[in-house]
């Protein structure tokens, strides 16, 4: 019943916008004028989509190009899909294509679900004072650049002076090369990611569940539910279109690791796990002036993006969700 | 490149707030600051050595002309506009100085090459930066100024040689910055060495056992096994690896097999130097986390007393021992080149005798009069009194002359602030210009640079350097990655030699073996 409430909520947002028209052109024009301060509104969003998000892709010509900058666009040779082939030829195209895959995957399975939980447990804390202070606290790592947490990563993860090795000696157990160490470089990522951005990702939840209706809550108690029982049948069920959506957004940035991170964390000893496209893109394509690689690179992380953000789309409609177009 | 536009932002934030601040500054002083200026004029221009043809060519008539630089910064702030504002009087120019931090340097520079906004004069970062845009000089990109050379006094001190390994297809485009050729050796705690009864090694196999007693012969007598012997970083070049590799007789970057060229790392010595490691890693004579240690993190394993050892710039010494002194006062360092391999003393590898170069992109400089207006300027700035002034800073504020000599500020910070930023542009140096020599007051650091003197005696060159191979442009990079985690791991016993070969072999196949066909065409073209 509540999650239906979010929903017609959610539709009215929708529907509000101008339906497909079927009425005369004049029609149309004639209600842009009249709501021209809405339409005005919007005009700098879709500028700034227009500039920054559609104009550049012209640029993605390059990939199939032997771009030099200082012939042009223009004058540079058309080399048809050999930059393709040299990817799919790449020795390392399946490490890297596996190294992407399974960090997304452990961002999806590991990391994607403790927002949710987080915002589940601050939303059960009564006391405001302690929730605010607590959101706050978690908040923090997220203003962090990657930098200083990689750094920090370093201290006590080195195993000559690093406070965790030191401990494990003082515990008795051998000490782990966390930093160059195949096997550590995995856990090692998740935590970070989690540490930095578990935090920020409880806003949109929270967000959510403050509209919930607290009559419910009140309902549901008057017929003896325990505080479980209302998160399992009252929180979570609101807020599942929020997990849904974010979930998709999540999914097509499925090649989107973060370069920064996993740049700062790769080095000689790892980059059999760690090597993912866009740091591989940086050391054989942009190093050294090779534009058209690179691009001929990111244009194949982005269609595959774009594929499994279709997938998850048809996924969630068919089970009944909103989804994102 | 991601975070490009962010550093950037920072920089201009950082810019913003200096230039704030130089206004306040120059608002409540500017009176004194003239006059300062003022009376600085004629000594400065007295003490340039006094050799009167080569002062530069003053004040031209007309405005200053407009120049835009791009250098690189290697301090974290961009410095105070003071030398730039002298530089400016007495060339009668204008300089928009864009500076760009080192660690992003290579890709400022092809973002604004790939935009066609270089600026007139644009300085690369090294060597190769160089031959990463060999491709696009040879299409016409950049003005060819060996011609012109010789109607400069200063710039036709350059050295031949230098421009030559600075060539391309044989023509000169870029002016050079003058950089010793083989500037390595060893630094070590001599302190320690003498409560071992060590001396100094001569060998390989000597300083092997100087690890292993630094490592277990609790060398800071304290009592307790917490000290190493060898200190090194993630860099294959500029740390240990090459100068060891070299002391092993492997050639540098590339050799000659049977009289065609081949990479270092088939010649067996470079596996020797692989071993040699190998064997310090496992006996724990060395950081055992050297391929992810940063140069920050290396020295400090040394200033803080837990290492012995640091191979590298001998030159380095001087820095080193100010704060381990601060650390340890009874500290003591001692420097030494010349460490004979199993077959003796090979020499040591260099480079070509050039840190980096500037170039003069055609986008920018429309015509020959501008740029031999630009060439004008670099005239000057080869001048003794403005080499001075932009590598020393203003005599009795930055530095001291004593018996000919350059004694430098002690205020590091001012120094770092208002003069070292300026170094980068710098073009020729000690060896083509009459300059101020430094006269070092720490023995020590005499001595090093005594010894990178004498480096010179037996150098191992690049043989590809003047070379060309259009592969090793575009792929080199990459496939270098190949063999230096190879090699990295083969250093940490992770890799036998066989999976090294494995590895050496996957070079090949994958772009390595048109690289050594390349560049042996090239050879032989060129003999």
């Amino acid at each position: 019943m509540d999650r239906k409430e979010v929903m017609t909520m959610n539709q009215s947002v929708i529907r509000s916008a101008p339906l497909p028209d079927k009425r005369p052109k004049g029609e149309l024009w004639r209600r842009i004028i009249k709501n021209r301060a809405i339409y005005c509104m919007i005009l700098p969003g879709i500028l700034f989509f227009l500039l920054f998000k559609y104009v550049p892709m012209g640029g993605l010509v390059i990939a199939f190009m032997d771009y030099q900058p200082y012939k042009g666009i223009g004058g540079s040779q058309w080399v048809g899909i050999s930059h393709f082939q040299r990817l799919f030829s790449e020795t390392m195209f399946y490490t890297i294509l596996r190294n992407t895959l399974v960090l997304f995957s452990m961002n999806l399975l590991i990391y994607f679900p403790i927002p949710i939980i987080l915002a589940v447990m601050l939303n059960e804390v009564r006391h405001s004072f302690v929730k605010r202070f607590v959101q706050t606290v978690v908040y923090i790592p997220h203003f962090m650049s990657w930098v200083i947490i990689v750094s920090i990563g370093f201290v006590l993860l080195s195993v000559d002076r690093g406070l965790i090795n030191e401990l494990l000696t003082m515990m008795g157990f051998a000490k782990i090369d966390f930093l160059m160490s195949t096997t550590w470089f995995r856990p090692m990522y998740i935590i970070q990611v989690i540490w930095r951005e578990a935090g920020w990702g409880t806003i949109i939840y929270l967000a959510a569940m403050a509209a919930i209706d607290p009559q419910l809550y009140e309902a549901a108690r008057m017929d003896g539910a325990s505080r479980l029982r209302q998160i399992w049948h009252i929180t979570l069920p609101s807020i599942r279109s929020v997990i849904v959506v974010l979930l998709i957004l999540k999914i097509g940035d499925v090649l989107e690791l973060g370069f920064e991170h996993i740049f700062l964390l790769l080095n000689s000893m790892n980059r059999e796990v760690a090597e993912i496209f866009d740091t591989f893109v940086y050391n054989a394509g942009f190093k050294q002036g090779q534009f058209s690689y690179s691009s001929a690179v990111g244009f194949f992380k982005s269609f595959v993006g774009l594929v499994l953000i279709m997938i998850a789309n048809q996924l969630a409609k068919k089970a009944g969700e909103e989804g994102i177009y | 490149m991601r975070n490009d536009p962010k550093k950037r932002a920072k920089g201009l934030l950082i810019g913003l707030i200096m230039l704030l601040l130089l206004g306040a500054c120059s608002g409540s002083n500017g009176g004194s600051n003239q006059g300062d200026q003022a009376s600085s004029k004629p000594p400065a221009s007295d003490s340039g050595t006094g050799q009167e043809s080569q002062t530069p060519t003053e004040t031209e008539e007309g405005p200053p002309f407009e120049l835009t630089i791009m250098a690189n910064l290697h301090t974290p702030e961009v410095p105070s506009d003071k030398i730039k504002e002298l530089l400016e009087q007495k060339t009668n120019t204008k300089l928009n100085i864009i500076w760009v931090p080192d660690g992003t340097y290579d890709e400022k520079l092809n973002a604004s090459f790939a935009t066609n906004s270089l600026p007139q004069a644009t300085y690369l970062k090294n060597q190769a930066s160089l031959i990463m845009f060999r491709d696009a000089i040879r299409n016409n990109q950049f003005w060819e100024i060996g011609p012109y050379l010789s109607e400069y006094d200063n710039l036709s001190n350059l050295m031949p040689e230098v421009l030559n390994n600075t060539s391309v297809d044989g023509k000169i485009y870029a002016l050079y910055q003058e950089r010793p050729l083989a500037r390595q050796g060893i630094i070590y705690r001599k302190d320690w060495a003498d409560a071992l009864k060590l001396s100094a090694p001569e060998t390989l196999e000597d300083l092997y056992e100087m690890l292993k007693a630094f490592t277990n012969g609790d060398p800071d007598q304290d009592g307790q096994s917490n000290t190493i012997g060898l200190t090194d970083r993630s860099d294959l070049i500029y740390g240990a690896f090459k100068t060891i590799a070299s002391y092993h007789g492997t050639p540098n970057g590339w050799g000659l097999q049977d009289g065609r060229l081949a990479p270092e790392f088939d010649f067996p010595e470079y596996m020797d130097t692989l071993k040699y490691f190998r064997m310090l890693f496992k006996e724990g004579l060395i950081n055992q986390e050297f391929p992810v240690t940063s140069k920050n993190d290396q020295q400090n394993l040394l200033i803080t007393g837990k290492a012995g050892v640091y191979v590298g710039s001998m030159g380095d010494v001087q820095t080193l021992y100010n704060k381990l002194i601060e650390v340890d006062p009874s500290a003591e360092l001692e420097v030494k080149n010349e460490i004979a391999g199993p077959d003796g003393y090979k020499g040591i590898w260099s480079i070509p005798g050039f840190g980096s170069v500037v170039l003069f992109p055609k986008s920018a400089v429309k015509d020959e009069t501008e740029l031999r207006r630009i060439l004008t300027f670099y005239n000057d700035l080869m001048s003794p009194e403005l080499a001075n002034l932009i590598y020393w800073g203003v005599e009795d504020e930055h530095y001291k002359v004593e018996d000919g000599a350059v004694i430098v500020s002690e205020d590091a910070k001012l120094l770092e602030r208002e003069v070292k930023p300026y170094q980068a542009l710098q073009i020729g140096g000690i060896s083509t210009i009459n300059m101020y020599d430094a006269k070092h007051v720490l023995p020590v650091k005499a001595k090093a640079e005594e010894l990178i003197k004498e480096n010179n005696k037996q150098l191992i060159n690049d043989p590809t350097a003047p070379l060309d191979s259009k592969t090793f442009g575009e792929q080199g990079i990459r496939l270098g990655d190949i063999i230096k985690d190879a090699s990295y791991q083969f250093m940490l016993d992770r890799l036998d030699e066989e999976g090294f070969q494995k590895e050496v072999d996957r070079w090949y196949s994958e772009g390595g073996q048109k690289i050594v066909d390349e560049f042996n065409e090239s050879y032989e073209r060129s003999k």
